[in-house]
């Protein structure tokens, strides 16, 4: 079998993505933190976890999962903050607007990095450069999002290749990776570089005799399909690394889910309770929003002895409100062994279809008023804001689950 | 440090018809003028039917931070956090 060529296509495909995204908004906003360690993090209690830090603080050592006692370990003047989630949603539709000012193939792969796919552009194909369009992109997020906003650009003939091309010079970087230089570009990585190549993958390979980027690419397809990857997940790498695109399937909603770390750990299961009502609302807020009913709910917890539990349920009857939600969610919860302190705990429903057509069940005997009332009582939230009707077990319980941001999915926004 | 503060105070505010923009000038707090430099970041918060402005700006001297918040519903502004740039 003759090798797949590499492809040696026009770059056409741009990864785009803002440089440190929350903390470097947080420096925007705030002149005054500007070329200092930033970090943010969940909480800024001592066991809170940095899920951001500015460059400043990243070339300390503070890193994406470090808490704040760690963090100032290594800095003792690092200014540690809460997340601004409305803020960095108003920097992503921004930012997704300044970038559809070129193309309306705009794709967003979380809240700070987007694809675009520059091939049914007809300034491009009349000729116009690529990394001229990555300027001007650049001053344009500066005009929209901030002077000291910076954006790192990678140019390639796949997604898989754009995006590692936008991470080889942070910050502030716009490198092209096409069939010419793929070669002379991996020589220079290690195999962890390569974007979706984890250090359990990095085994892998290297127990399949794959130790570098280049003996990655040159590996035979039999070789990567049955004894490395032993999925098609072999077949996709070896099209991924040849430039070839495999990554341009956009997945549609499969779930909707919240989680949550637990400011005050606990084992009680009354407060458990009520913390998981909340989530539930959170959950059913964006499923009805949506316009989708589930049929399976999922439940996990994580533990301070760093065990962890979960259970899903597929459920006969359709979930909708939030009484739905809570009341699968408390039924898995009641199953659940609590060996130490709750740290964390998600709910997610999944199995989604829509609202519309709807299929009434013949002994759903109230089911109709249920929704009646989560629609009404949606109707309240919208216009006086969240949470001003709640059920009774989340009275007073304001502020004690926190806005946050999710890294992956964008689709809501 | 950031410090929440959470209190209404005044605020002179202008509109440019040739930027076409409206900015926060002047700061009154706890009986001190701020005039105001920088605008760092300004976004819009929808909480129900309400509309907010967020202002995050710095004071002329560049030595203060101050998140500002006009709630459209009856254009009160509130000072809602400020910053000197310290970690303590």
């Amino acid at each position: 079998m003759t090798d797949l060529p590499i492809n040696y296509n026009r770059p056409l495909i741009m990864h785009i993505d803002l440089n440190s995204c929350f903390a470097i908004i947080e420096q925007q906003a705030n002149p005054l933190l500007r070329h200092k360690p930033v970090a943010i993090a969940a909480y800024d209690t001592p066991r809170g976890a940095v899920i951001a830090s500015s460059y400043e603080a990243k070339a300390l050592g503070i890193k994406l999962g470090v808490n704040v006692r760690e963090a100032r370990l290594l800095c003792r003047d690092v200014i540690v903050m809460m997340p601004d989630p409305d803020k960095y949603f108003d920097a992503h539709k921004r930012f997704k607007k300044v970038l559809l000012n070129y193309t309306d193939t705009v794709t967003p792969k979380s809240v700070d990095e987007f694809v675009i796919d520059f091939r049914g552009s007809l300034a491009v194909q009349r000729g116009k450069s690529l990394i001229d369009v990555g300027h001007e992109i650049k001053a344009d997020v500066k005009a929209a999002l901030g002077e000291y906003v910076t954006v790192n650009v990678g140019i390639g003939p796949n997604r898989f290749l754009a995006k590692l091309a936008a991470g080889l010079h942070k910050p502030d970087g716009l490198d092209v990776i096409d069939g010419h230089n793929l070669e002379e570009i991996y020589r220079q990585l290690t195999l962890v570089d390569l974007p979706g190549i984890n250090v359990r993958y990095e085994a892998r390979l290297n127990a399949g005799g794959i130790f570098t980027p280049l003996h990655f690419l040159h590996a035979p397809l039999p070789l990567l399909k049955k004894r490395v990857f032993k999925s098609i997940n072999g077949y996709y790498w070896y099209l991924r690394l040849r430039g070839h695109e495999i990554d341009g399937v956009d997945f549609g909603r499969k779930s909707y889910g919240q989680q949550y770390a637990l400011g005050e750990k606990t084992i009680a299961r009354e407060k458990l309770s009520r913390l998981l009502m909340k989530l539930c609302e959170k959950t059913g807020r964006r499923l009805r929003a949506n316009n989708y009913i589930a049929t399976g709910i999922y439940l996990w917890l994580s533990f301070e002895n760093r065990t962890y539990w979960a259970k899903g349920k597929d459920t006969k009857a359709d979930i909708y409100s939030t009484q739905d939600i809570f009341l699968h969610a408390q039924r898995l919860l009641n199953q659940a062994l609590i060996p130490a302190r709750v740290t964390n705990m998600g709910v997610t429903v999944y199995k989604l279809k829509p609202t519309t057509p709807e299929q009434l069940g013949l002994f759903d005997g109230t089911r109709l008023d249920t929704k009646s009332l989560a629609r009404a009582a949606d109707l309240v939230n919208d216009k006086y804001g969240e949470f001003t009707m709640v059920p009774a077990t989340m009275a007073n319980m304001q502020d004690v689950i926190l806005k946050r941001v999710a890294f992956g999915s964008v689709r809501d926004l | 440090m950031r410090e929440t503060i959470n209190e209404e105070v005044s605020v002179v505010m202008y509109y440019s018809a040739t930027k076409r923009e409206a900015l926060p000038w002047l700061i009154n707090w706890q009986n001190k003028d701020y005039a105001v430099g920088k605008i760092g970041y300004y976004h819009k918060v929808k909480v129900g039917d309400t509309l907010h402005h967020i202002f995050e700006l710095v004071d002329k001297e560049n030595t203060q931070w101050f998140r500002l918040n006009l709630d459209t519903s009856n254009l009160h502004w509130t000072l809602e956090a400020i910053h000197d740039g310290l970690a303590y």
